[in-house]
């Protein structure tokens, strides 16, 4: 599907309105996003100016805006492929071809789930703390710079996989989504930009995990034994790395408590520095 | 700038960047690194302002990359009023991410309570759409919850951050030694938290020596964050060419 289409048709879908659609989705993905749909009202808001342009009658128009307001929810970036296919769907549609509400529905809600799932592990759990991680230092210096390149780098490059997306979804249909999802490719993407992950979060440990311990035994003979410098000749930084684990540890077995974390690095840090381990 | 327009600058601030208006521009806006530019050109401060952006975003990293959009704690309030208060007292950076962290926890109840309201506006929604009104969709999707959202976050970070200056600056001069050093060593422990996460959205298990090795490349290599970004991209795409010759084998 959407090769074909009839070239001489007065209501035909202009690249710029597909666009026009992704900019919408792409503004306001988050910002009515709603515990009882979540973003169907934006999906539907991102539709309305193909729809306007397809459905002349109101009562055409008002069925196709209802058929986008039911649940629907995926991640913003790689989500717009959905989009893309959406808007072919529903021209073909608008052109008397026998295309369902259900179908439509059908590849919405099908599609949202896996491609949620590459968009988090992609867009949000690599490229965004990469971004930060790399600009961190100039941060940590006191240069303006740490927060202005992410600032302007990651936008930039989520819209710019948004708007290939979001076209080639539209162009070629359905099938853009099969090799997608089973070319491997995907998978080949999450792995390297795990892999560039998670050494840089080794990385930025080493620099930002600081702790120390100050304990000093002093012996009546004279000689002291500094506790930090024997476990620096075992292994720099094993103080550091343990600390990550153990919480890496807890987050595995009881899931994400993050503020019961917090309260216990809270309070750990109070009796350490009470009884001077720390 | 005096802190009564800080106070209103940052009040706008968190009600804009958690507006989320731009779906990835506004989730970089409420990081506080980012946060920290603005708070820095506004008290002319840049050099702390950044040095307590970068510190609070450590303990933030990985937080935002949480599947579902469900935050489990608020950078964006944690930094609106962590970033300019701690810059106004002269916190340490440390000091000042032990400030931030029980805002952080509040936004969190702040986010539910607008994705709640939000709720209105889908309903709205459904009428527009009975009457075929594409314009009544789009402010339903847009202008309401950004009404909406004005109203629930610009009087928590207002008020917090115009008499919290003065009170931080006595709260400060009080603070004694040992609680000083419970801090410091907070400040080290917390970054370690952020990484956590960052660990258990990112990877799989099997790949943890990659986090090993990049950690140690920096202890025993000495080598600084870019050079390790160089070639964390190179290591990443050359085992990728391997991995796929496996699997086509």
């Amino acid at each position: 599907m959407g090769n074909n289409k009839i070239e001489n048709s007065t209501n035909k879908i202009t690249k710029k309105d597909v666009t026009k659609s992704m900019w919408i989705y792409y503004a306001g993905a988050e910002l009515s996003n709603s515990y009882e749909r979540l973003q169907s009202l934006v999906f539907c808001a991102s539709m309305t100016p193909i729809l306007k342009k397809l459905y002349k009658t109101d009562e055409e128009l008002s069925a196709a805006l209802k058929r986008h307001l039911v649940f629907f929810n995926t991640e913003g970036i790689i989500g717009a492929v959905i989009q893309g296919i959406t808007i072919s769907m529903e021209e073909q549609k608008a052109k008397g071809e026998d295309i369902t509400d259900d179908a439509i529905t059908g590849i919405k809600t099908g599609l949202m789930g896996p491609l949620a799932g590459i968009g988090d592990a992609i867009i949000w759990a690599a490229l965004m703390p990469i971004l930060i991680s790399i600009f961190l230092p100039f941060a940590s210096n006191g240069s303006a710079m740490g927060g202005i390149m992410p600032l302007i780098l990651y936008p930039l490059i989520t819209i710019l996989i948004s708007y290939y997306l979001i076209h080639n979804g539209y162009t070629l249909g359905k099938k853009s989504v099969v090799s997608m999802l089973h070319g491997g490719k995907m998978k080949q993407i999450i792995f390297t930009a795990n892999v560039i992950g998670l050494i840089m979060m080794g990385a930025l440990s080493a620099s930002y995990v600081t702790i120390s311990t100050p304990l000093v035994f002093q012996f009546t003979s004279g000689t002291q034994i500094v506790i930090q410098d024997i476990l620096d000749s075992v292994v720099i930084g094993i103080l550091p790395l343990t600390a990550v684990f153990v919480i890496y540890t807890y987050l595995k077995k009881k899931g994400p408590n993050y503020n019961r974390i917090l309260l216990s690095v809270v309070v750990f840090s109070i009796i350490c520095s009470l009884l001077g381990i720390l | 700038m005096s802190v009564l327009g800080i106070s209103i600058f940052m009040g706008v601030y968190y009600w804009f960047s958690r507006l989320r208006l731009g779906y990835t521009f506004s989730s970089m806006l409420l990081q506080p690194v980012t946060m920290s530019v603005f708070v820095g050109l506004i008290t002319g401060n840049m050099e702390l302002s950044m040095k307590i952006g970068a510190g609070l975003q450590l303990v933030y990293l990985g937080v935002t990359s949480t599947p579902g959009g469900n935050v489990p704690s608020d950078p964006a309030l944690a930094g609106c009023i962590a970033i300019p208060i701690g810059v106004l007292a002269n916190m340490s950076p440390e000091v000042a991410i032990a400030l931030a962290i029980p805002f952080g926890v509040i936004g969190v109840f702040v986010d539910q309570l607008r994705r709640t309201t939000n709720a209105i506006w889908i309903h709205m929604a459904d009428n527009y759409a009975e009457k075929a009104d594409t314009k009544g969709i789009l402010r339903a999707a847009f202008l309401y919850p950004a009404i909406a959202g004005f109203i629930i976050r610009f009087p928590i970070v207002f008020i917090i951050d115009y008499f919290g200056v003065s009170a931080a600056q006595k709260i400060i001069d009080i603070i004694p030694q040992w609680l000083m050093h419970s801090f410091e060593i907070m400040g080290g422990i917390l970054p370690a938290l952020g990484f956590a996460i960052t660990l258990t959205v990112i990877g799989k298990k099997k790949l943890i020596p990659f986090y090993i090795i990049g950690f140690f490349a920096v202890l025993y290599l000495e080598l600084n964050t870019m050079a390790v970004a160089i070639f964390a991209i190179c290591i990443a795409l050359l085992l990728g060419l391997f991995k796929m010759k496996e699997e086509v084998v």
